[in-house]
This record gives C-alpha cells, sequence and structure tokens, in this order.
C-alpha cells in the first residue's frame, strides 16, 4: 500500500493529544481562567453535542406524520453539523503548521493523506456519533429496529453530504476570493451561520402557531424537493415501508447515490487543488509579500467622514488619536467583528420581535402615540444600545495585545484621554448610525411630537454607556488578551446593559406625557453625561490596570 | 571526492516573478556553508527546495546521489531542517513533540527517548521536559527546534538563522556545536542575516542576489578580491544598490526642513 504504519500512528496520536488540549468552543465562550491547562475537550465537545442531538428530538414531536418530523430532523441535523464544522475545517482538521513540520521529514504522500482523511474520520465521529445517539434511541422507541437500521444508514449518508456541502462552499469562496481574504470570509459565514440560527430559533416557533405545527405535513409543500433533508426523510419512510411511489423511490436513490457521488466529486475535483490553496492561507508558499503590497495599499476610504467626526467630538492629542486608532481597529480586527458583528443580528431580531409580541400594535399606534406605541418607541430606543455594550465589552481586547506598548512609551499624563477617545469612537462607529435610522422612521411615522423624549432617551442612553465605561473599562483598549483576564466588570456590564435600562425606560415610559419633566429631566442627563465624561477624562495611570508583560 | 549537495541551473518561478535564476552549487561533505544574501534574494526559496517544500522548481538537485524529485523521501531522511519561524505544535510538550518528530523518521523508541533526554537536559531544559510549549519563550522553542533537527543525526543539516531568540550561552553552544559537527563530517548549510557569526561558523560563503550566486568562497577567498573588508562591508558592497550612507543621510536629513 506505501503507507507506513508506525509513521501513520504517530502523527494520528499527536493530531488526537493536540485536539485534546485545544480550547474548543464551550471553553471560548464560558471564558474560564487559564490557570488550569485544558484537557479532556474531547469530551466536552461530546458532551455539547450529546445535549443538541437531544434537542433534536423535539423534531419528533410536531408534523403530523414522520416524514416531516425527520425532514425537521434531518434539517437541524445538516445545519448543526455544518456549522459545527466550518469553523473545525481550518483550525482543527487542516493545520497550516503541518507543512512547515510535517512536509520535511521522510513521510510520503500516501501516509500523509490518509492520516489527514483518518483524522476527519474521527474528528467527524466525535462529533456525528454522540450528536445521532439520542436521535437513534428515540427512533427505536418510536419505530422498533426496523425504523432504526435505516435511521443509522441515512445519517452516515447526511453526514457525507454536509461534509460535501462544507467543501463546496470553501472552494467557492477559494474561486472568488484570495487566500488572505479566506478567513475573514470564513468568519462572516460564521457570523451569519450565528444569526441565522439565533433568529431562526426564536422566530419560527412564534411564526407558526401550536396547532399548526402538529397538522403540519411536508408532502403537501412545493418547495420539498430543494430540501436535502426531504430527500432524507422520504428515504427512510421507503426503508421503513417498502411502499413504492414514484416519490419515496427517487428520494430513496437521491439519499444512497448522492453522497457517494458528492464524496467523488471532493476527492476528484475538490482535494487536490484544496490542500494547495490552503495552505497558502499560512503564506507559507505565496507569493513574496513585498510584491502585492503595491496593489494592496489602503486606502482610507472614509477619511474624510471620519476626520469630520473626530474633529467634531474629541479634542486635540492623545483623545483623537485613540479615537481614530479604536474606529481602524475595530473595522479591520477580524476577532472583533467576530464577537461584536452578530449582535446587530441578535438586535433586528429582537426588535422583530418585540413588535411581534404585540400584535395588536398596528401603524396607528405608533402615528398616535398609543399606549402600545410609546412602548415600542420607547423600547427600541432603550434597547438599541445594546450592541454598543458588546463592542465596549470586547474594546480592551486584542489577539495583538502587546502592541500596547505605544500607550506606555509616549507622553501622556491623562491616560483617560485614550479611554474617552476609543468609547467615543465606538460610539460614532455602533450607535450614532442605529440612532439615526431610529429618530428618522420615528420622526416620520410620529411627526416632530417625539423630539423631546427622544432626546432624553437618548441622553440616558449615553449617560449609562459613560458610567458603563467609567466603571468597568479599568484597562487600555486593546491592551489585554481574553485568555489572561478573567472578564472582570461583565458582571456590572450585563447589570447595566438589562436591568438599569429596563428601569429607566419604564420611568420614562410613565413621564412620557409631563414635558416640562421631560425636559428637566434631559438637563440633568446632558449635565450628569458631561460630569461622567470628564471622569472618564481624568483618569490617572494609578487607575489603569497596567499589563505585566511577562 | 562527490559533492553531496548539488544544484544544477535551478529555478524557480512564483506566477511572472522570477525568485531562483540558475543557481548552481556543489557542496562537499563537512563543509559549513554560510548561504547569505539581502531580503527578498531567494535564500529560503533554496531552502525551502532543499527540505522538499516545493517540489515544482526547474533544474536538477541532487543529494547524497539522489535525484530529489526521483526520490524525495530517501532526500528528506538524510536532512535535518531547522526552521526559521518557530513552528511548533505548541500544546504539546518537548517531549511529545520530539517523540512525534522520531517516529516520522523511523527511529527506533528506545533510542529516540535516551537522545531526546539527553538533548534537552544538555540544553537545559531538563526541568521543563513534561510542560506544554505553549508557556516557552522564544530561545526556548528554538532550542526544541535545534534538537528535532539533530534528533536523528542527519548527514546534511540545514539551519535558518538558528541563533534567533537565543541567549549568549546558548548561541555559544550551537556555534561549538557546529563545529563539532563538521568535523565529524557533517554538513551543514547555515543561512543568516548576521554576518559576524556567518564570518565566524562557516569555511565557505555563498552570497546571492536576485535569485544567483554572485560570490562563492571562503572568507579569505572573498577578502582577497574585494579587498580587506569585513564580511559585513562585502555584503553590503556587492548587494547595495545605491550607498548605504547615503540612505543614512537622507534619514538624517528628514528631521530638518
Amino acid at each position: 500500500m506505501g503507507v507506513n504504519m508506525p509513521q501513520l500512528r504517530a502523527i494520528l496520536t499527536s493530531k488526537l493529544i493536540m485536539d485534546d488540549r485545544r480550547p474548543n468552543s464551550v471553553h471560548q465562550t464560558r471564558q474560564k481562567k487559564q490557570d488550569k491547562p485544558i484537557r479532556f475537550a474531547t469530551l466536552g465537545t461530546m458532551l455539547m453535542s450529546t445535549l443538541l442531538g437531544i434537542f433534536f428530538l423535539m423534531s419528533f414531536a410536531v408534523g403530523k406524520d414522520s416524514i416531516t418530523q425527520f425532514t425537521i430532523f434531518f434539517s437541524f441535523y445538516i445545519f448543526l453539523l455544518a456549522s459545527t464544522l466550518i469553523t473545525d475545517f481550518t483550525s482543527v482538521l487542516i493545520d497550516v503548521r503541518d507543512t512547515m513540520i510535517i512536509l520535511p521529514k521522510p513521510v510520503n504522500d500516501k501516509t500523509f493523506v490518509l492520516s489527514r482523511l483518518l483524522h476527519i474520520l474521527i474528528h467527524v465521529s466525535k462529533i456525528v456519533i454522540p450528536m445521532s445517539f439520542p436521535g437513534m434511541v428515540g427512533v427505536t422507541m418510536l419505530h422498533g429496529i426496523a425504523g432504526l437500521l435505516p435511521f443509522i444508514f441515512l445519517v452516515i449518508s447526511a453526514t457525507l453530504f454536509t461534509i460535501f456541502l462544507i467543501n463546496a462552499v470553501y472552494i467557492l469562496i477559494l474561486r472568488i476570493t484570495t487566500p488572505q481574504k479566506f478567513k475573514s470570509i470564513i468568519s462572516y459565514f460564521q457570523i451569519a451561520f450565528a444569526i441565522l440560527f439565533f433568529g431562526g430559533y426564536q422566530l419560527v416557533p412564534r411564526l407558526l402557531s401550536k396547532v399548526a405545527l402538529q397538522n403540519y405535513s411536508v408532502s403537501n409543500a412545493s418547495w420539498k424537493w430543494f430540501t436535502p433533508s426531504f430527500w432524507f426523510a422520504a428515504s427512510w419512510e421507503f426503508m421503513k415501508t417498502f411502499v413504492f411511489t414514484p416519490t419515496l423511490f427517487t428520494c430513496f436513490l437521491l439519499s444512497v447515490f448522492l453522497p457517494i457521488i458528492s464524496m467523488w466529486v471532493v476527492i476528484r475535483y475538490f482535494a487536490p487543488s484544496f490542500n494547495r490553496k490552503l495552505s497558502m492561507i499560512s503564506g507559507g508558499e505565496g507569493e513574496p509579500a513585498a510584491e502585492k503590497s503595491g496593489s494592496k495599499k489602503i486606502v482610507s476610504t472614509s477619511s474624510a467622514y471620519l476626520l469630520t467626526m473626530a474633529k467634531l467630538f474629541t479634542v486635540k492629542g492623545a483623545e483623537r488619536m485613540s479615537f481614530l486608532h479604536t474606529w481602524k481597529m475595530t473595522g479591520r480586527s477580524r476577532d472583533f467583528k467576530m464577537k461584536v458583528y452578530p449582535t446587530f443580528g441578535y438586535l433586528v431580531i429582537y426588535m422583530v420581535l418585540m413588535v411581534m409580541n404585540n400584535r395588536k400594535l398596528t401603524f396607528a399606534d405608533v402615528q398616535s402615540q398609543t399606549a402600545g406605541g410609546k412602548a415600542v418607541f420607547i423600547g427600541i430606543l432603550y434597547f438599541s444600545g445594546f450592541i454598543l455594550m458588546r463592542a465596549l465589552g470586547q474594546l480592551i481586547f486584542s489577539e495583538r495585545y502587546k502592541a500596547s506598548w505605544i500607550y506606555y512609551i509616549t507622553p501622556v499624563g491623562l491616560p483617560g484621554h485614550y479611554i474617552s477617545g476609543a468609547m467615543k469612537s465606538i460610539m460614532t462607529r455602533f450607535y450614532l448610525p442605529i440612532i439615526l435610522i431610529v429618530s428618522i422612521t420615528g420622526l416620520a411615522i410620529a411627526g416632530p411630537t417625539i423630539i423631546p423624549n427622544l432626546v432624553l432617551g437618548m441622553c440616558n442612553q449615553l449617560l449609562i454607556i459613560c458610567c458603563v465605561t467609567y466603571i468597568t473599562i479599568r484597562q487600555l483598549p486593546f491592551s489585554t488578551t481574553q485568555s489572561l483576564n478573567a472578564n472582570t466588570g461583565s458582571l456590572i456590564r450585563g447589570l447595566f446593559s438589562l436591568l438599569i435600562p429596563a428601569v429607566l425606560a419604564v420611568l420614562h415610559y410613565m413621564l412620557y406625557n409631563y414635558l416640562p419633566v421631560i425636559i428637566l429631566l434631559t438637563v440633568l442627563s446632558v449635565i450628569a453625561c458631561w460630569l461622567v465624561l470628564n471622569g472618564i477624562k481624568s483618569k490617572t495611570w494609578e487607575m489603569i490596570l497596567q499589563l505585566n508583560y511577562e | 571526492m562527490n559533492p553531496i549537495i548539488s544544484l544544477k541551473n535551478v529555478y524557480k518561478n512564483y506566477g511572472a516573478k522570477a525568485v531562483l535564476k540558475g543557481i548552481n552549487l556543489s557542496i562537499y561533505p563537512g563543509q559549513v556553508i554560510g548561504y547569505i544574501g539581502p531580503n527578498g534574494a531567494g535564500k529560503s526559496t533554496t531552502v525551502k527546495i532543499l527540505c522538499g517544500l516545493i517540489s515544482d522548481y526547474e533544474g536538477e538537485v541532487i543529494i547524497d546521489g539522489i535525484n530529489l524529485k526521483d526520490d524525495p523521501i530517501a532526500v528528506k531522511s538524510r536532512i535535518g531542517y531547522v526552521p526559521e519561524l518557530a513552528e511548533l505544535y505548541d500544546v504539546l510538550t518537548p517531549v511529545e513533540f520530539l517523540g512525534f518528530m522520531a517516529e516520522l523518521y523511523n527511529m527506533p523508541t528506545a533510542l529516540a527517548d535516551d537522545r531526546i533526554t539527553k538533548m534537552l537536559t544538555a540544553f537545559g531544559l531538563a526541568d521543563n521536559m513534561h510542560q506544554r510549549m505553549d508557556t516557552f519563550s522564544k530561545g526556548m522553542r528554538q532550542k526544541v527546534l535545534i534538537s528535532s533537527g539533530l534528533l536523528h543525526n542527519p548527514d546534511i543539516l540545514i539551519l535558518d538563522e538558528p541563533l534567533s531568540g537565543l541567549d549568549a550561552n546558548s548561541v555559544i553552544i550551537v556555534k561549538d556545536l557546529i563545529s563539532k559537527l563538521a568535523k565529524e563530517g557533517k554538513t551543514i548549510f547555515y543561512c543568516s542575516h548576521m554576518m559576524d557569526v556567518v564570518e565566524k561558523v562557516s569555511d565557505r560563503i555563498v552570497l546571492i542576489n536576485d535569485g544567483a550566486v554572485i560570490a562563492d568562497g571562503s572568507f579569505e577567498e572573498l577578502k582577497q578580491q574585494q579587498g580587506n573588508q569585513s564580511l559585513e562591508q562585502i555584503f553590503a558592497h556587492m548587494t547595495a544598490k545605491e550607498s548605504l550612507s547615503d540612505a543614512a543621510d537622507q534619514l538624517m536629513n528628514s528631521f530638518g526642513n
């Protein structure tokens, strides 16, 4: 065969040890202290997958026939498997360091390719088996062993199909873009996935009433042929019942041959160019970087807008520098975008939810400022700062945190200017556009009568942000790493971002129609804002937590 | 004596850009070659070709009598490579990582274990042998990398900036090690930007610029050709397009207005 078994074993053993020590998504979201080295990450992943698998069982509670139930099950399955694997393919399975470490060693291509395939197989099984296990138990209980065997076959089939889908997406992206941009595009995919996922779970059950769900049957839908999960579901029905109808039989054929064909396509057409292109992502074999810089000069397109904003909101010196710096960092750092941009999507979904929960609410309500209309208006006003909170929480973190030495070597008296500049920058970036849209739509619908309340709402938002910044931001922007720092201030930020806006919103709602009070409160709010902002600016070096470079 | 490494008319293009424009070199056993050249001259491309990382080159590369294109595996097992960028699987411990490397070189486990322990101890890493390398300093990682290049006792060693990140004492150890290895008949291909080290360590210096060899010989020979200068001066003289002191003057002038 030409495969060197001891080498194969060595590569696989090392890969699996490394997998076990790599922080997975569970670790990242919980932001555990990094004192303890990560171990048994595999177990964590498997546990997560099992939980997801239990969650899929929900699909057996809806729909009136088993085709519908299985269609929903396989939809969940394919979707979640794809979203899990799409990240793993770059971070776990295709390790660009392999090029430098394994390739100079006397390892032949067959051994290397086989080790990679086996690694992918093991990795996928670690997710797939726990994920489908609850389903297997469920199917056995509902349909017996006769239902289980086709189910197992179809799970394998659907898994292969999902791998094909991911490969196709990767290849598509690599076709239309350079390997350098590849990683950013994959992150945008992940952001989109996260939003879609969240939105789907929030919205779909609400859109369909419970009765409709119980009697829903996918067989009547005209779009069923476009959903692969329907093919798998109908194929299961065929294998269980052996009833020959054209629909069932076609689906059966599809579910058997599709994975085989798609795997063949992956191996035949995708794999060869794929590995080479992926290894270029690391820049290992790419063109010399300097050659390209000519065509890739960064032109600050919005520089005029940016400079105007900077001049408008900041004073010359450290504050303006920090404003511009933060603007560029937040726009270009993939890490920051990954953590903050999904919030945009959540925000939109929340707003839709808020409107939908009041079914009785009409356009006229908002227009004539009835109780319901006022509530929605205030709600949107006070929760539009959500994304800002998220951005603020990420402000001090950066992968390149060590570059923050620039703050310390430059002669700046009050480091508070750095913080206030950065805060203003993310406000301009993440709050100004939203509040503009809200104000313009509000004015267009309800007219100028809402102006006092609008202004008070905005001022209160600013005040909350300033307070949160004053209390929680004790490091300089982009100066620390997520793993080094237990997330201090997160509790306070959580409290501020949910509780305080809620309380203020309720109070504001009660005082909505008392114009003199509203105006008085606005004045007070502005004064408070100004005071807190000054407080931030005058933070001294003693009040800043400095990082120890070890 | 047959050359252990022989490159004949080696060309390599990245797209339209030619990086190597016909390299010819014959290297004999026991030589320490100082391979120098300015940034972008094609140094690391040459190294990557020798290590089998780049296979789509034109020309002929023969190592120890074997054509690299015919049997890259046999060639790779004779070469030890210490890459410039500290690429390591850093969640592994040094012992795990080196054990993995040893398996890839098909070394018997007992021999490998013994050698790994001895090497790491010699480098002063005895206490860190079973710690994950993600906490290691640059110098410690470099010591592990050097060990991984020496582990299988190769006839040819390719070192790309092997001293980067090492402290002064470790530098002495590695320099001493290089000359001892050469005495045993090992061939060492030493790439570096540090001219003073290259001057002392290597017994033959190959200077490349813009994809071609522009000087080849011992330091003494180069001095005879170029006048009695230091290697740094010879290097500057042969590769810089404009006078370097002009550049320094321009830098000084940028303060004025």
